[in-house]
């Protein structure tokens, strides 16, 4: 009884801070309009163009060459135009030349596990067991100070999801982190549907266990695409349903599902039932405690593992290493033959700043790094595996001048970000004296 | 080419072993308080030499290719041209870097698993968190009030220094203990002088009798007279600057802990000679009532050093996190001074902060925190920068024994394992070359001469003992 009236309470209060983010959006967007008086600076639409000279250029493309030693890269209209060594580099006429010395660039960072686009306590609501009709748009705020720690940080793209009470929160949005207005920050608006196999969704409830939970999975993503194939074939039959409208994305593989999985019987579970089962387009999120297992597996079928932010298996306990190894969840990935392997924080759990983190700690425990994996964690991979990678994740031509500048490798913590830009607009610039990262 | 065969082998770690090396097989004393490496009579005990590393002393100083020879556990000669007696047990550092052991303040549940307060007598010196702690590079903790040495497989000489640091309150919240304070510091200043002139009066009056010290606070008086240091724990702009007044009202040093907004009254505390034990990931937003600086910054240490301030690093959490949470537990201390170099703390200031700096603060800074002659041969053997994510401790040394062997151990043993003999070569190379390469390089000259000019011929292999004891093959 009385945890019934917590939940409605729960409802209750969620259902207030729903309007009042919607209402805070709208005011946010409003602000936007009247910033358009801002003069666009080099790089950005209606600007001349920029080349950016610096000691080392990271690309990150997903096959190909992946450093520029000495290079310039060249953006106009907020998109990158040209990359290559700096000898020999035909510049245009009228482009502003900024000389970046030792400094590096490399594509802004991307976190596909992420809970800070906006007012943050309303992104959980634990309604049904799934709530594959819930959506974070209401809950945006841009400019949240959670968003612009990640500017400091260098990351520019978050999927921002719900939280993990249920085993279907709803549906995550991929936004840029740095942008001024809701409409402009939306990379794409069905950024995944955002699935719990276990084990937060335990305490919604009575607590169920992970059969009944995968049998409600199951249920939720059969309806789900019954009524996209049924929806596609006549509207006039089986009219939109907010419900259950983010399946025709799926169908479509317009959008994926990111998977709250971890430990082996919950990724073979993502992988078989949602890849292997449904045919859906699926990657493992928050991966770690041995979830590695299953590794062989995913690289046959073409599952992701996006890990974080447990990223060391430490001997003993439920989730350790039975032989008592301290082992790198990315690393074991890696080892046992996982080629697409990036990272996430789960911000505002771990500190959304702290994801290059995830790698440098992945890397000091074993993931191998030679040929730049780490940084490709931070970027390309999650770009592939979020199907935004005709976007962002790397310094290629045509994609969204979306651009770090930084002191030295990404992922080693002592390397400051010194300027960001996103979209050839410039959102953050290294100030000294009390800078927050 | 330098052999860089494991030279001796893994000192014992069996009890029967270590238990005969301190008494003739009888068990473990224990509790012995200072009784340690420093005290040990100076001209016995076994001779230990660590040869050919990059020697980070601590105190500024980097020696390439250098041998740090001890006996006893005490440090004996740090240089290049040592002469190393027949039988000292050799360690080869080639293409290591060698760091002081690092000193980590505040931790829990590595030294006394159990939470009993005798430390010296519920020290366990198997634990897996004890190990985990050597493999990470630590070989001095305090827990509670007690400083402590790591020591494998021993009890004796664990409990470095008790008490040294005497916890004060003095914070807005609780307004009225404040002028409490001030009040006993004021007291116990005014006794002493009072105590002085006794002393110097009595020198002609025999019969003065000696001023009461009734209503002194003696932990006060400890701080004064510089036998403890005060030990605060503020994260407010207001808080910190208040601490600053009061130790330079009083005249002492104080130890703040925490001092998250600390960057914003930096000038002060330098003023006040300060210590601060900083987080450097420390996330504090901003208060929005105030117009003046304040929250966390990236800066903090970078900005406190600039002022004078003394600086220990401390880890985000105070414990061995078998959770996992990435890079946050004291296992990850240099990683954590890694954050305070992103805020401009420069790397020596850095490594001062996770081993001199805290030494001092646990007043055990004339035996451990620095690689000098006359103090304890605890040191670190990396592959690579000590600050460097992808560096891990190789070898770890207390008291001038070998305690954690990285490839003979369960933990970390599959990371990166070194090759049973490398070449002297940048780390990054070393990390991904074979066995084949390493074969072939036998000319110094390929190996990078601007960082190895000591290179000493007497050096290399033929230091090779008899016994052979060794991993290769």
């Amino acid at each position: 009884m009385r945890r019934v009236a917590r939940t409605l309470a729960r409802v209750g209060r969620s259902a207030a801070l729903c309007c009042a983010a919607s209402l805070s959006v709208v005011s946010a967007a409003r602000a936007g309009v009247e910033l358009e008086t801002r003069s666009p600076s080099p790089g950005e639409p209606g600007a001349p163009g920029l080349a950016l000279l610096a000691r080392k250029l990271l690309i990150a493309s997903e096959r190909g060459e992946q450093v520029v030693d000495h290079g310039v890269l060249t953006l106009r209209d907020g998109r990158i135009e040209s990359i290559g060594p700096r000898e020999g580099a035909a510049i245009p006429a009228g482009y502003v030349v900024v000389d970046l010395g030792e400094h590096w660039l490399m594509p802004g960072m991307i976190d596909l596990h992420s809970h800070i686009g906006g007012s943050g306590g309303d992104i959980n609501d634990m309604v049904f067991q799934t709530n594959e009709g819930l959506r974070v748009g209401p809950t945006v705020v841009p400019r949240n100070d959670n968003l612009l720690r990640c500017l400091a940080a260098g990351v520019t793209t978050v999927l921002y999801i719900p939280g993990s009470g249920t085993n279907i929160g709803g549906q995550g949005m991929l936004i840029k982190t740095g942008l001024d207005t809701f409409e402009e920050l939306v990379l794409r608006e069905r950024g995944s549907l955002k699935i719990a196999q276990g084990d937060n969704p335990t305490r919604w409830g009575y607590g169920m266990g992970r059969a009944m939970m995968n049998y409600h999975i199951r249920s939720t993503v059969r309806r789900g695409l019954a009524y996209a194939e049924q929806h596609e074939r006549d509207a006039q039959a089986r009219p939109y349903d907010p419900q259950f409208d983010v399946f025709r994305s799926l169908a479509a593989h317009e959008t994926q599902i990111s998977t709250h999985t971890q430990m082996y019987q919950l990724v073979l579970n993502t992988i078989t039932m949602l890849k292997g089962e449904f045919g859906l387009d699926v990657y493992i999120d928050h991966g770690e405690w041995r979830g590695f297992l299953a590794a062989e597996l995913a690289q046959r079928v073409g599952v992701a593992a996006i890990c974080g932010p447990r990223e060391v298996d430490w001997p003993g306990g439920r989730n350790g290493d039975p032989d008592g190894r301290v082992l790198s969840c990315a690393g074991e990935y890696q080892r046992r033959g996982l080629e697409r392997i990036g990272f996430n924080t789960d911000a505002p759990v771990v500190p959304a700043e702290e994801l290059p983190l995830q790698a440098a700690a992945s890397a000091r425990h074993g993931f191998d790094t030679a040929a730049m994996q780490a940084v490709r964690g931070l970027t390309i991979i999650p770009a592939l595996v979020a199907g935004v990678d005709h976007s962002v994740g790397s310094l290629e031509p045509g994609k969204h001048a979306d651009i770090v500048v930084l002191s030295g490798d990404p992922v080693d913590p002592r390397s400051a970000i010194e300027r960001v830009l996103i979209q050839g607009r410039e959102v953050y610039t290294r100030q000294s004296g009390g800078r927050p990262w | 080419m330098r052999s860089a065969a494991w030279l001796f082998a893994l000192a014992p770690l069996l009890a029967g072993d270590v238990f005969a090396q301190e008494g003739g097989g009888e068990p473990p004393a224990g509790g012995e308080g200072d009784a340690a490496g420093a005290d040990a009579p100076k001209d016995e005990g076994e001779w230990f030499a660590v040869v050919g590393g990059d020697v980070y002393t601590g105190t500024g100083a980097v020696l390439r290719g250098a041998t740090v020879l001890a006996r006893g556990g005490v440090i004996r000669e740090i240089g290049h041209e040592v002469e190393i007696p027949e039988d000292a047990k050799r360690l080869d550092a080639t293409g290591l870097s060698v760091y002081p052991g690092l000193v980590a303040l505040n931790v829990r549940g590595v030294a006394n698993r159990l939470g009993a307060g005798d430390y010296a007598d519920s020290f366990d010196p198997y634990s897996q968190n004890l190990v985990l702690a050597l493999a990470a590079g630590i070989t001095t903790v305090s827990e509670g009030s007690v400083a402590l040495k790591l020591k494998r497989g021993e009890v004796k000489g664990v409990v470095m220094r008790e008490r040294f640091l005497s916890t004060l309150g003095y914070s807005t919240s609780a307004p009225r203990s404040k002028g409490e304070l001030d009040e006993k510091f004021a007291a116990a200043a005014a006794y002493l002088r009072r105590y002085r002139d006794w002393e110097e009066q009595k020198k002609t009056n025999k019969e003065l009798k000696e001023p009461p010290a009734r209503g002194v606070d003696p932990s006060i008086r400890a701080i004064l007279e510089n036998r403890t240091l005060a030990r605060f724990n503020a994260t407010t702009r207001t808080d910190l600057l208040g601490i600053a007044r009061l130790a330079q009202k009083h005249k002492f040093r104080p130890v703040i802990e925490g001092a998250v907004e600390a960057w914003t009254v930096a000038d002060e505390l330098g003023r006040a000679g300060a210590y601060a034990v900083v987080v450097p990931r420390s996330r504090r937003d901003k208060s929005e009532e105030l117009v003046r600086p304040g929250g966390s910054s990236i800066e903090n240490a970078a900005i406190l050093h600039k002022s004078g301030v003394q600086v220990a690093i401390q880890a985000s959490s105070t414990f061995i996190d078998l959770g996992g949470i990435a890079g946050r537990d004291i296992l990850h201390l240099p990683i954590e001074a890694g954050f305070a170099v992103r805020g401009g703390l420069p790397e020596q200031a850095a490594l001062e902060g996770i081993t001199i700096v805290p030494a001092r603060i646990l007043g055990v800074d004339h035996r451990v925190g620095s690689l000098e002659v006359g103090k304890d041969c605890d040191l670190i053997l990396l592959d690579g920068d000590l600050l460097h994510y992808q560096s891990l401790v190789q070898y770890t040394v207390v008291d001038g024994k070998l305690v954690y062997e990285k490839d003979k151990e369960l933990y970390y043993a599959h990371i990166r394992p070194r090759p049973s003999t490398q070449p002297a070569d940048a780390p990054e190379a070393r990390r991904d070359k074979g066995e084949e390469e390493v074969k072939a390089s036998d000319s110094e000259g390929e190996d990078k001469p601007e960082d190895k000019p000591e290179e000493k011929p007497e050096e290399k292999p033929e230091e090779k003992p008899s016994d052979g004891a060794s991993d290769e093959g």
